[in-house]
């Protein structure tokens, strides 16, 4: 049957091929045909197999690799970081979508002139600075930094090739320095860095978990492991206690302060007394959050939070409070008051001579009586009465690096009686602006040690509470039979004694100027540095809220009563107006102030 | 006795017509066909609303129809046709050039009745027994029917190359070189044949490889032509002649041919671009691994990352979803088919049909070759579909035709006993 094509019966055409073929005779036999063709097959499936042996098992775990990672997009949804906005729905925070125009002139389809022509006016920037910047390289280059929406649409308009818009975000601080101390700013890359921004990240971001999605050839992704409520963007703000228009009313004043007593810095804190919510932190000088890479960095933090001082006289109602709680005395007890006196050879000052009450100490703000009545204390009973009420530690404020305060050990503090002296005024040991407030605040509520915090929570855009922040609990320190008691005494600070310059017609204030002076940093107190600040509580009748004003090292010396006293009266009034507070019932003595209508 | 011998003899007088065709041959494109298919509607899961592998079984069953009919009709009466079949052949291919449909930068379509005629797929075969009818009349041992049967083959593949066509006109290249071959032809001439386009390359490569070249054209011009000295100058002359040609050849390409070329030299270059389907395709099938992802599970087969999957890169799904162990599964049934048609061509009672047989052989070892190697990245993307696994309904219906003209040969190759 074998019939192989090599026995073609010869043509009659057909010359002998030895002749004029001079290829070995073997090649045209029909066994190396056969067999030539038989190798071809071998040949071409065997370079296939090594070839796929190759590919799927050599490089197969490899490829596979490479396959899921082409497979597989990762996904970082564009989302905004949540606003923050005030007590009232001021929006103090918000993210808008900005864009980066990039050139890329090696794409360009017009003369690079006629694309600057066509992009100056609406960049508002020269043409021919435009050239210069497409000059720069053939491709990438950054023309605009924050294009904002409308700009980003007349430029796509334009239609031109070779320019590209980035879509990127912006943080907007709409009411910029207003808010600055409290709400703090993001970097470029999104992140907080100071203030509400920095210690609240967690809760200002929404979740950007990155979804990993399957990608098609044609790069298109695939919706199928979308996880479910991934496009549904909640509307949650961040919603404070803070109170702008207290805030911006504030400001200026205390501005001015700062400014006309030649200060260092100045602060004002209002807080509920009832609540711990802080209605207006102002700092100043403040910055720009919009702007803060033009501001010094000092400014970047909150000092009333972070920068212990030494509160002075404004700490000595707390004192008596823990007297009358100790019950080691009455606001009628009687105790030395001598114009001078001596505690291990440190000379004291500021004593009205002779005897007085306790109410007459406070309210004259001598320091000989304090001494005496701290006197009355057990050392150690004082001791644990101060800790109990959180010296040496934090008040729990929600905003960034709150210090905490610094306090005397108990072996100092009950073996040195200079020590537990100059306690009694107010030194000898540091606390924030805040936790002063805090303590105030315990005397204005009826003697509970609420926690500061700027912070409500977050809302709904239609106001339904979401999540709430957990505050430290609230300790009660103080009877209310104690705390009217002070209020009284205070309010009589500021009615007959030092604290005069905050009356306010109409209302009563309960208050206590402060002058302290200032650690030098060597061991001793500076002769010239001192900080002086006012504490009120108001109104008086009814205290609702705490009001502390501390400026910062005055030029020209001066004292609570003198330089910050004057920023809390407008700040009352300022409360008064807006919180719609009803002028008290008369004080015993009605004194109408300069006729200024109020 | 007589009960139980009934059945028997009833299917013996059934498959009479049929009773020497090489089954093997026939079996072997159904199970690659059905794999098709599983195949094909593997990969139109995510191209919704496709039924390609419905159509390509119904092809398939109007394909063996067909060849069936074949193999029992005498391929010899295709001699006395076989200019008519090489007229038709012709016509149909001038016809797309008027009335083709225009695909992928080419004429390359005649719809009828809502089917796409591909005529140049029909041309394969139709070239294949006109050279095998030519040949068989003057076998090719000397140079002047030698040059008959390549300007027989040469008018069809100048209009396929036109169309253009260029996958198609090189399996022509292919089939042609083949029966050639096995029509006696020098080798060395079918050498000499091919050496301006191996020339041609060379020289825009690598110029001491071209020179080198130059000097082994002419040992073999010397030693096979005859009026050897004209016949070396000429040799020489033209393999010169052809290295600047190459940039006149190349101007000749397709915009889109000459991207596929240059990206073959260097996927990488552009990985996101034409290069992108090489790429693709050698991942997928890496992917695969031994024993696949399983059938529907090949992520780079399912999320459409492999371009044209249905048609030219099928063998990339069956790499990667059915793994090397499939792919040695495919290549060894292609090696046998192969192998049948071999066998066939060497016990075929006459030279036409031994010559069918090896033109069949030389399609279907070129087109597996170079496709197989194309979604593996070791030949360029030319568009040539893998026989019987690739959907195409002219190329299946083709396949099948020429499975039914060989089987013919098989079937009647016991000569006539008058």
């Amino acid at each position: 049957m074998a019939n192989p094509p090599s026995s073609f019966r010869p043509s009659r055409r057909r010359k002998k091929p030895t002749k004029l073929v001079r290829v070995p005779a073997w090649v045209n036999s029909s066994a190396f045909r056969a067999g030539l063709v038989w190798a071809v097959l071998m040949t071409g499936t065997g370079l296939l197999g090594i070839n796929l042996f190759y590919v799927q098992i050599v490089k197969g775990p490899a490829l596979r690799a490479v396959a899921q990672d082409n497979q597989v997009a990762v996904l970082r949804p564009f989302v905004p970081r949540r606003d923050i906005v005030d007590r009232s729905g001021n929006v103090l925070a918000l993210d808008r979508p900005v864009y980066t125009l990039y050139a890329h002139p090696k794409l360009f389809k017009q003369e690079k002139d006629a694309i600057a022509a066509k992009l100056a006016p609406i960049l508002n920037r020269p043409a021919s600075e435009l050239v210069q910047k497409f000059n720069e390289g053939e491709s990438g280059i950054r023309v605009e930094y924050s294009v904002v929406e409308d700009t980003q649409a007349r430029i796509s308009e334009l239609g031109i090739d070779g320019l590209e818009l980035v879509q990127g975000q912006q943080r907007l601080y709409p009411y910029k320095e207003v808010a600055a101390d409290i709400v703090g700013y993001v970097n470029a890359d999104h992140e907080g860095q100071a203030g509400l921004e920095l210690s609240q990240q967690n809760v200002l971001q929404r979740t950007t978990e990155p979804v990993r999605l399957r990608r098609m050839g044609d790069g298109s992704v695939m919706p199928d492991k979308i996880p479910s409520g991934f496009l549904n963007l909640d509307d949650l703000q961040l919603r404070l206690t803070i109170d702008t228009r207290l805030q911006r009313t504030i400001q200026p004043f205390l501005k001015k302060q700062v400014a006309a007593v030649g200060a260092k810095r100045g602060a004002v804190i209002v807080m509920d007394a009832h609540t711990g919510e802080l209605l207006s932190l102002v700092s100043e000088p403040s910055y720009d959050p919009n702007e803060y890479f033009k501001a010094n960095p000092e400014r970047f933090k909150t000092w009333a939070i972070t920068d212990l001082y030494e509160p002075g006289s404004t700490f000595k109602p707390i004192n008596v409070a823990i007297a009358l709680e100790a019950k080691v005395a009455t606001p009628d007890t009687v105790v030395d008051n001598s114009s001078q006196i001596t505690v291990d050879g440190w000379p004291i000052q500021g004593g009205m001579g002779g005897s007085s009450t306790v109410t007459e100490v406070l309210v004259n703000s001598s320091n000989p009586g304090m001494v005496h009545i701290v006197d009355l204390l057990k050392p150690d009973a004082y001791y644990q009465w101060l800790r109990r009420l959180g010296l040496g530690g934090t008040t729990g404020v929600d905003l960034p690096s709150e210090m905490p305060g610094q306090f005397r050990s108990r072996k100092t503090f009950l073996e040195t009686r200079i020590e537990r002296a100059v306690m009694a005024f107010g030194q000898g040991f540091s606390l924030t602006p805040i936790q002063l407030v805090q303590l105030h605040a315990a005397i204005a509520n009826g003697g509970k040690l609420v926690t500061p915090h700027v912070v409500q929570g977050l809302y709904t855009s239609k106001g339904q509470l979401y999540w709430k922040p957990n505050l430290r609990p609230t300790r009660q320190v103080f009877s209310p039979t104690t705390t009217k008691a002070l209020i009284s005494m205070m309010e009589g600070a500021v009615e007959e004694g030092t604290g005069k310059a905050a009356r306010l017609p109409g209302y009563r204030v309960a208050g206590k100027t402060g002058t302290s002076q200032k650690a030098n940093g060597t061991g001793g107190y500076s002769e010239s540095a001192y900080v002086t600040s006012f504490v009120s509580l108001f109104p008086g009748d009814k205290p609702q809220f705490v009001i502390l004003t501390v400026i910062d090292e005055p030029a020209g010396g001066g004292y609570g009563g003198t330089v910050a006293a004057p920023v809390s009266k407008e700040v009352m009034r300022a409360i008064a107006n807006l919180k719609s507070i009803a002028p008290s019932s008369p004080v015993e003595k009605v004194e109408p102030e300069e006729g200024n209508g109020e | 006795m007589l009960q139980r011998s009934f059945p028997k003899i009833y299917w013996k007088s059934i498959l009479q017509p049929w009773q020497n065709i090489d089954w093997l041959l026939l079996i072997l494109p159904i199970g690659l066909t059905l794999l098709g298919a599983v195949m094909i509607h593997s990969v139109e899961m995510n191209q919704g609303g496709a039924n390609w592998a419905f159509q390509h079984l119904i092809t398939a069953a109007i394909g063996l129809v067909l060849a069936l009919a074949l193999a029992r009709w005498r391929y010899e009466w295709l001699l006395h046709w076989h200019w008519v079949i090489y007229g038709l052949t012709i016509l149909l291919l001038i016809a797309v050039k008027f009335i083709g449909t225009e695909g992928l930068g080419a004429q390359r379509w005649i719809t009828i009745l809502g089917f796409n005629l591909q005529p140049s797929e029909f041309a394969k075969l139709g070239v294949i027994i006109t050279i095998a009818a030519v040949l068989s009349d003057r076998p090719a041992s000397t140079i002047p029917a030698a040059l008959r049967a390549l300007a027989v083959a040469a008018v069809p593949w100048i209009f396929v190359f036109l169309e253009p066509n260029l996958g198609t006109s090189l399996v022509f290249g292919a089939i042609t070189m083949g029966m050639l071959y096995w029509g006696n032809a020098n080798p060395g001439w079918l050498l000499l044949l091919i050496s301006p386009f191996v020339s041609a390359i060379l020289f825009n490569v690598f110029l001491p490889v071209w020179f080198a070249w130059i000097v082994v054209i002419a040992v073999i011009a010397w030693r096979s032509l005859p009026w050897y000295r004209l016949g070396t100058l000429g040799a020489v002359v033209i393999n010169l002649l052809s290295g600047g040609l190459g940039h006149f050849l190349w101007g000749l390409l397709k915009e889109y041919q000459k991207k596929r070329l240059v990206i073959f030299l260097n996927p990488d270059q552009d990985p996101l671009g034409g290069g992108y389907h090489l790429i693709q395709s050698r991942i997928g099938i890496g992917a695969g691994g031994v024993w696949g992802r399983g059938l529907h599970q090949g992520t780079q087969t399912q999320l459409s990352f492999i371009p044209e999957q249905h048609t030219d890169f099928i063998f990339a799904a069956i790499g990667e979803e059915l793994g090397f162990i499939g792919c040695m599964v495919v290549l060894f049934v292609f090696w046998l088919l192969c192998l049948r048609l071999v066998i066939i061509a060497q016990n075929a009672k006459d030279n036409f049909g031994s010559l069918i047989a090896i033109g069949v052989f030389s399609m279907i070892v070129f087109q597996v070759t170079v496709n197989v190697g194309m979604t593996i990245g070791l030949s360029p993307v030319t568009g040539i579909p893998l026989p019987y696994l690739s959907y195409g309904k002219s190329s299946l219906l083709m396949n099948f035709l020429a499975i039914g003209v060989v089987e013919s040969v098989a079937n009647f190759r016991q000569r006539l006993k008058f």
